[in-house]
């Protein structure tokens, strides 16, 4: 049976190829038959195969025991025989992965996606299932839903993966001089130049990778919105907007590169991490997903969590809260039923909190009660004030962009004006595409 | 015995049908899927997607700067490439055969860095482009080695030139030291007892002797050129910018980066392809034509 299967697998691969993956619909459905199907088994339970699949293997040992846990309560309360069948692919070509088992008609029953990056184009295609009135959806955090649900007001997917972030600072450092966190642009420059004064390097610069320049713009964009801009994203994508109104994100941008450290375009986040654990600059515009690396190479490191100042209003001064890796439902799924159920188990009271700490995960849902650490407290702090907003839904091509745009005018080779343009014919194309 | 004629391919293409097979599989149907593609909207997810003709070509090259600068890198750079790493490979394939002694430990140690593949010794060459030579240049008199080699987009083509370089002038070199070997011994004794300097002897004997290996070379060097894409990514990443991207990253980031625009890189492909086409046909032509038998 086994032998046939893997035959029928590779047999529709080599269709899928052949018929060029586009066509959709017709692909045969080989793969997935043979296991998959309901049938009875002796114990007179059911019997189902669930497919999972999350780019992210380095939480495998965790994954392997929610899988395990799952298949022992739906064994004890619907008495079905649920084999749970794990995918962990690198994150960098899960995509690609994803988007080929899609098209070929051969889609994981439950999948990861990227909140903000990914959820709405997948909705957009149709590979996504309606989860709005699931019992999930009560528990889970009002700014957290919010990352999840469409923009016709369906919720499609669980947040595993939150975020909230603005840059991070050396807390031994800013003790040692006595230092505040900033809520203005005026008073980081003063602390800049205290720190200078003092003979430390105020910030650490890594812009090798287009993404760590890319960051000053989700945060400029989102307090600009929340203190008065609001319908920036909305204008953007009916090609009303443009990104002069955002110049103001240059001003930080200038005033970090002027109190940053050297060779700022050789070193990658890897590097830079390594930098800050070592103390050689205070401040690092980088989120805490950081945080691991960081305590690697200095486990006695002491580091928070601040919000960037944009301008002189400290309103303006807020921490991004953004969901990234979510949990979806599969349109084509025969096991909606399970994959459901799997979505709620991972969401329930009794076993989400577990879960979720040993991830080390921020809180997603009131139900989660676990401690967490410093640098998540930190930011917490603000978010409990109101101090946050939601990542604004920027295109990828718009963010690939910036990252790029900045190296170029870090380099002295674009002018402010041309970077905004750029952005502006970034995002025009992208509405374009994606009408 | 004399074979009938459908026989005679019917053999003949059973010998040919396993290696057929997999080509047509992996490289032929794919290709022709991507030429395809390229007159389509395809996004690489969309079940459904449009055919729009010519509109991706004509795309590229009015509306799409930096395809075009990244066309005008890429040339950049095969030019310097072809030029610099035939002679450089010649000249040391030259010097090696000069030698009575030792030829097999330097033939050993300049094709060494050929062995590791070009990622590898992309990152290799980063750590020493950003740690090694600043510290040298911080330590010894060599301060020309202290400006950032990756990081300012002056010097970064010079970076990914010199990585290219030391990673492929061994394989090249190899090509040359067999076509050098191959050289009669008695039309070099003959042009020497008509009086023909070194140099004479270089021009007018060897180097019309080895042009078969040249032809191979220069095809070699000129395709691999066009076709760069590990140096670029370890060593910058295209950047800072897009000041070292070249067609391939730049395909790559259509592709799958960006907007996801499948069709619309699959025209940037097919570009490509001809731009490659076109010059190794053109060069093959002309080398061709130069070589000789003794």
């Amino acid at each position: 049976m086994k032998k046939i299967a893997s035959l029928m697998t590779s047999l529709t691969l080599v269709a899928a190829l052949l018929a060029g993956c586009g066509s959709g619909g017709n692909g045969g459905n080989g793969a997935s038959s043979p296991n998959s199907t309901d049938s009875n088994v002796g114990s007179g339970g059911k019997s189902v195969t669930l497919k999972v699949f999350i780019a992210q293997p380095r939480f495998k040992e965790q994954y392997d025991k929610l899988a395990a846990d799952f298949t022992a309560m739906m064994k004890e309360t619907q008495n079905t025989d649920v084999t749970v069948q794990l995918e962990l692919p690198n994150s960098d070509n899960a995509a690609q992965i994803l988007k080929t088992r899609l098209a070929s008609n051969d889609a994981p029953d439950v999948f990861s996606l990227h909140a903000i990056n990914e959820l709405p184009t997948f909705y957009k295609a149709g590979y996504l299932e309606d989860l709005s009135d699931q019992p999930f959806v009560d528990v889970l955090l009002e700014d957290v839903k919010k990352s999840v649900t469409t923009t016709d007001g369906k919720v499609v997917g669980v947040p595993l993966e939150t975020m909230s972030w603005g840059y991070l600072y050396n807390k031994d450092l800013f003790e040692q001089y006595k230092l505040e966190v900033p809520t203005t642009v005026a008073e980081l420059r003063e602390v800049a130049e205290q720190l200078k004064a003092n003979g430390e390097t105020p910030f650490l610069l890594s812009y090798k990778e287009a993404w760590i320049p890319q960051l000053v713009l989700p945060l400029a964009v989102g307090a600009l919105m929340k203190t008065g801009n609001e319908d920036f994203v909305d204008r953007m994508n009916k090609d009303e907007g443009s990104f002069q109104e955002m110049k103001e994100m240059f001003t930080v941008f200038d005033l970090i590169s002027e109190y940053g450290t050297d060779r700022a375009l050789e070193v990658g986040g890897d590097d830079g991490a390594a930098k800050f654990a070592a103390g050689e600059a205070a401040m690092w515009l980088q989120g805490p997903w950081y945080a691991e690396t960081i305590l690697k190479s200095n486990p006695d490191m002491s580091f928070g969590v601040a919000p960037l100042p944009i301008n002189d209003d400290p309103n303006a001064t807020l921490i991004n809260l953004s969901a990234s890796t979510t949990l979806a439902v599969s349109q084509a799924s025969k096991q909606k039923d399970v994959a459901k159920a799997f979505l709620n188990f991972v969401m329930s009271e009794e076993y989400s909190s577990g879960l979720f700490e040993s991830l080390m995960f921020n809180p997603t849902a009131t139900v989660h009660t676990y401690e967490s650490y410093p640098w998540v407290d930190d930011a917490t702090v603000y978010v409990k004030e109101g101090k946050a907003y939601q990542d604004p839904s920027i295109p990828q091509a718009v963010k690939d962009e910036v990252g790029k745009g900045l190296q170029s005018y870090f380099a002295g080779q674009m002018t402010q004006d041309e970077v905004l343009d750029a952005l502006d014919k970034a995002w025009k194309s992208f509405n374009k595409v994606n009408q | 015995m004399v074979q009938k004629g459908y026989r005679k391919y019917v053999s003949l293409l059973a010998f040919v049908a396993p290696a057929f097979i997999l080509y047509a599989l992996f490289l032929l149907i794919p290709t022709i899927n991507g030429l395809y593609y390229s007159l389509t909207n395809w996004n690489g997810l969309n079940p459904s997607y449009q055919f729009v003709g010519l509109d991706n070509f004509i795309e590229l090259f009015t509306e799409d700067p930096y395809f075009l600068d990244s066309i005008w890198f890429t040339l950049k750079y095969v030019v310097c490439m072809v030029i610099f790493q035939n002679v450089i490979a010649l000249l040391i394939a030259v010097l090696i055969e000069s030698r009575t002694k030792s030829k097999g430990l330097f033939r050993t140690l300049f094709f060494m860095p050929n062995m590791l593949s070009l990622i590898i010794s992309a990152f290799m060459w980063t750590f020493i482009f950003t740690q090694v030579f600043p510290q040298l240049a911080e330590r010894t008199v060599l301060t020309f080695l202290g400006q950032a080699w990756i990081g300012d987009p002056k010097f970064s083509f010079l970076a990914i030139l010199i990585v290219s370089l030391w990673n492929g002038v061994g394989y090249m070199m190899i090509i040359y030291l067999a076509g050098l070997q191959g050289v009669p011994q008695h039309l070099k004794e003959a042009a020497v007892i008509d009086g023909a300097n070194i140099y004479q002897q270089f021009w007018h004997v060897t180097l019309p002797m080895i042009t078969h290996a040249i032809t191979i070379c220069l095809f070699l060097t000129l395709n691999g050129a066009f076709k760069v894409y590990e140096v670029v990514y370890g060593l910058t990443g295209g950047g800072p910018g897009r000041s070292t991207q070249v067609i391939t990253m730049n395909i790559f980031e259509e592709a799958f980066s960006n907007n996801y625009r499948y069709g619309y890189a699959s025209a940037k492909s097919v570009i490509l392809f001809l731009i490659v086409l076109v010059f190794t046909v053109i060069q093959l032509r002309l080398t061709k034509r130069k070589e000789i038998e003794s």
